[in-house]
């Protein structure tokens, strides 16, 4: 039940929270929507950080994504051993230069005294944390799961692929082992964070930067770092004018009222999701089986008879709605037709005419030939058929869904 | 006495009761006159919701919701003589609840009470509209008997002509592949529970709006409504010959509610409730699916229009009816609101009420359903017992001719009436036709044996105002 929640229901609560807290924060504070950029104010470790990082998350998210959008093409491209190792090869060295950065990014804000660490909050920290977690459980996948490029299209695919279609199955990923497991939820804890942090630069990354001319940030005159360091320290701790609406009061409030809305959504959609996916979920396919109707011999060769047959697997308190009928017609020794009952216009039941050889229906006058042709009136396509066959002197029928004209 | 007065101000101090019921029951409404008649519409349709929520409950305390034993707890509940009445009191009140939205809406429009700052209310009216439909249809289906079996094949096949989502949709609303165990529990909730919880909250709202805007006064030609100082001007009329709604005006809706009441418990104990059909068992063909009276408009107009518009009047018909009644306040929300200076309000009207009276009268005929029952025709119609005539009327019953057409009072509207075919067609041309086959008349080619074909023909010859002398 916790797998079915995780893998079933979490995905949809981080998306929908993601997306619904992402577009409250860009309406209501729309200049934090940005990667909130430490850059003015320590510069040599960023560059170690950010470029390994985002050079290697860039790359492995992309393959995360291709392949997971187009396994068939990945399976085929990756079917050659050769092609497999350089695949491998690459993403774990591009893992390993993304742990690296990261770790630098974190270093840089650990010093208590530095400039970055000021102008660090809580939320930067949980992020940090959960993106170390994530790409160090992820490369412990890669390394200890071997070969993952492959089986991941037998297993996360398909499930990205039912998550997509809203028909969540997650029997694909429900035994692999626990960590692969963690790696695959955690994905979609830190797709959760995207409103509360500043991940959300991803939507406003500045791509135009590629190709637009230089710009070169020149220092009229460098100040000290103490000096720096005083400046940022006044400004996020120290004006607090006597007005009757200071400013952090109404960060506080910003705050406040977007946690309000987001937090009081997961708690409705942690009811909402199960139950509409429980709705829904009745429509899971059951099998269809063969069912049979009687011995050849019983049916006469050139006439119609109506048979009956049970549902596939019906509810027990299903009673006599389990059954189905269908018209079977002996067209020779070891021809037959089932016909469905339910007449092509708007599915009423279709009575057979022996002496005249015709089927009609008695709701708007809808007539067919013993073959199952339209004869007249409205049905727009001739009777739907059964699979039929022939097992052990038995005459069976393959249960189908209720033929729904659209 | 005493000790209940202060038991009640104890009470209403605690709890504010007359603070928040106050204003509902006390609202200044303004002075309507004989004209105040027209306006219980709305409250007669409470007072019919109210009696479904009654009796819906009695009934759920004793409805198996199971495919398989709904029809034996129906029949369990009508053969209790108390429980007969309350399942003709349900039907009765579901009845007089389509009757009378259908009567307040169209109130609502002739007095163009639609208009501002009565927005909303139109557009919460039109939802309930929808809801009070689509419970009444639910709930016909409720009667799991066949025809409530195959009125779930029948939904299933009309949600299927929806483009894209037809398909899925069809199987959702069937809960499944099939007709079985699960579908009836879904038509159960959406019937007992979520429809009836969407009505209350819209019901909520549409109450509410009355108590904000004040309920709108009676037309007078001449005067338009401008948005701009309707409320200054409402208010001051108000103040000038306001009275509270309680008891002044709510007397009527009193009469009017109780009226309602009487009427449908008259109706149930007198007629009683809806026969139960045959058991919901898909193997017993011999069905006529047949919608309760106020859908039997809706069967008689998809019966009747040409094939091709019937994907397209069954998925955008709902859409653009009541896509027109969202759009109508926000197109005209100011101007005359007198029926008189609106001819085109009084046409709309008059043209929807003939066309829904038309097409029901016709639906309750159904010419165009084969009289699968009609008996083979008597001797006296015939006009002889042997002979090619007689055995022509035979093959005239077997081939199914008489399901379609009618021969002096007996068969089928589908087809042309044949009591005088003999005076107007050759032998030739009606073997032609025979052969042949129409739009609506299957070919008989290679159907009928020569003998067979030459005794119909000779029967059919023979339906002549007067008889040859033969």
């Amino acid at each position: 039940m916790i797998k079915t929640f995780l893998f079933a229901a979490f995905p949809y609560i981080a998306i929908v929270l993601a997306v619904l807290g992402g577009l409250y924060r860009y309406f209501s504070h729309r200049f934090t929507y940005s990667s909130i950029s430490s850059q003015l104010l320590e510069n040599r470790w960023l560059f170690w950080g950010s470029v390994p990082w985002h050079y290697g998350i860039i790359l492995i998210l992309l393959a995360h994504l291709g392949t997971g959008l187009f396994p068939f093409f990945a399976a085929s491209v990756l079917g050659n051993p050769v092609t497999l190792v350089v695949f491998e090869l690459i993403g774990m060295a591009l893992a390993l230069f993304t742990i690296f950065g990261l770790i630098v990014l974190i270093v840089r804000r650990l010093p208590l005294d530095s400039l970055a660490r000021s102008v660090t909050s809580k939320m930067d920290w949980i992020l940090l944390l959960f993106l170390l977690t994530q790409v160090t459980t992820g490369f412990a996948v890669a390394l200890f799961g071997r070969w993952g490029s492959l089986w991941y299209l037998r297993t996360a695919a398909p499930w990205f692929w039912s998550l997509f279609e809203f028909q969540p199955e997650i029997s694909s990923v429900a035994s692999l082992p626990g960590w692969v497991q963690f790696h695959m939820i955690f994905g979609w804890a830190v797709i959760l964070l995207f409103p509360f942090t500043r991940l959300v630069h991803i939507f406003t990354v500045p791509i135009t930067y590629l190709w637009r001319p230089y710009q070169v940030v020149i220092w009229n005159r460098a100040p000290s770092r103490r000096q720096l360091l005083a400046a940022t320290q006044t400004q996020t701790a120290g004006s607090d004018p006597p007005g009757d609406d200071p400013p952090q009061e109404d960060d506080r409030r910003h705050f406040l009222s977007l946690f309000g809305i987001v937090f009081g959504a997961f708690g409705v959609l942690l009811v909402a999701v199960p139950s509409a996916w429980f709705l829904i979920g009745g429509l899971r396919k059951p099998p269809r089986v063969w069912r049979s109707v009687g011995n050849v011999d019983s049916f006469k060769i050139g006439t119609t008879v109506k048979v009956a047959f049970l549902d596939p697997s019906p509810l027990p308190w299903a009673g006599v709605t389990a059954r189905t009928a269908a018209w079977l017609r002996r067209e020779s020794a070891d021809r037959f037709i089932a016909f469905s009952v339910d007449c092509t216009h708007l599915g009423c039941p279709v009575r057979w005419l022996p002496e005249a050889d015709l089927f009609m229906c008695p709701c708007h006058g809808g007539v067919y030939y013993g073959s199952g042709k339209v004869a007249s009136g409205p049905p727009p396509r001739p009777l739907v058929t059964y699979p039929v066959r022939i097992r052990n002197g038995a005459v069976e029928i393959l249960t189908s869904p209720l033929p729904i004209t659209s | 006495m005493k000790l209940l007065k202060r038991i009640w101000l104890w009470f209403d101090d605690l709890t504010g009761t007359s603070e928040l019921f106050g204003p509902a029951l006390f609202h200044p409404v303004p002075r309507a006159r004989r004209s105040r008649w027209f306006y219980v519409f709305g409250s007669a349709t409470l007072t019919a919701f109210l009696i479904q929520i009654i009796t819906g409950t009695a009934l759920a305390s004793a409805y198996v919701t199971s495919s398989g034993e709904a029809y034996s707890s129906l029949q369990f509940i009508t053969a209790n003589s108390i429980g007969g009445v309350i399942r003709g009191i349900h039907y009765f009140g579901a009845s007089a609840m389509v009757l009378l939205i259908g009567i307040h809406t169209i109130r609502v429009y002739l007095m163009a009470a639609y208009k501002y700052p009565r927005i909303m209310s139109w557009l919460s009216g039109s939802i309930l509209l929808a809801l009070t439909l689509l419970t009444a249809f639910t709930g016909q289906l409720l009667r799991w008997d066949q025809i409530g079996f195959w009125t779930a094949v029948v939904a299933a096949e009309q949600a299927g002509r929806i483009p894209f989502i037809g398909d899925w949709l069809g199987h959702f609303v069937l809960a499944g592949d099939t007709v079985g165990g699960a579908t009836l529990s879904r038509f159960f909730a959406a019937h007992v529970f979520f429809l009836p919880a969407c009505i209350f909250l819209l019901l909520g709202l549409h109450l509410y709006l009355v108590i904000r805007n004040g309920i709108s006064e009676p037309p007078q030609s001449g005067r338009r409504v401008n948005p701009k100082t309707y409320r200054h001007w409402y208010h001051a009329l108000l103040a000038r010959e306001g009275r509270p709604f309680w008891p002044y005006a709510a007397w009527h809706d009193v009469v009017a509610g109780v009226l309602v009441i009487v009427g449908v418990v008259v109706l149930a104990i007198t007629v009683g409730p809806p026969a139960l059909g045959k058991p919901p068992d898909p193997t017993i063909i011999e069905a006529s699916p047949r919608p309760d009276w106020y859908f039997m408009w809706y069967f008689a107009l998809l019966s009747v229009i040409p094939k091709w518009t019937e994907r397209w009047v069954i998925f955008l018909g709902p859409l653009i009816f009541w896509g027109i009644l969202f759009i109508l306040p926000f197109a005209a929300p100011r101007g005359e609101r007198s029926p008189l200076r609106r001819p085109w309000a009084i046409m709309a009207v008059i043209f929807a009420v003939v066309m829904i009276g038309h097409f029901w009268t016709l639906g309750l005929v159904a010419p165009w359903s084969p009289r699968l029952a009609t008996p083979p025709l008597p001797a006296e119609v015939v006009g002889t017992t042997s002979g090619p005539v007689a055995i022509g009327a035979g093959v005239f019953y077997e081939k199914g001719c008489q399901f379609c057409h009618m021969v002096s009072g007996y068969g089928g509207l589908r087809g042309p009436d044949l009591t005088y075919a003999g005076d107007r067609m050759t032998a030739a041309q009606m073997k032609t036709r025979i052969f042949s086959g129409a739009a609506n008349m299957p070919s008989y080619t290679g159907n009928l044996t020569p003998d067979e074909l030459n005794d119909l023909l000779a029967f059919l010859e023979s339906r002549r105002h007067r008889r040859p002398l033969i």
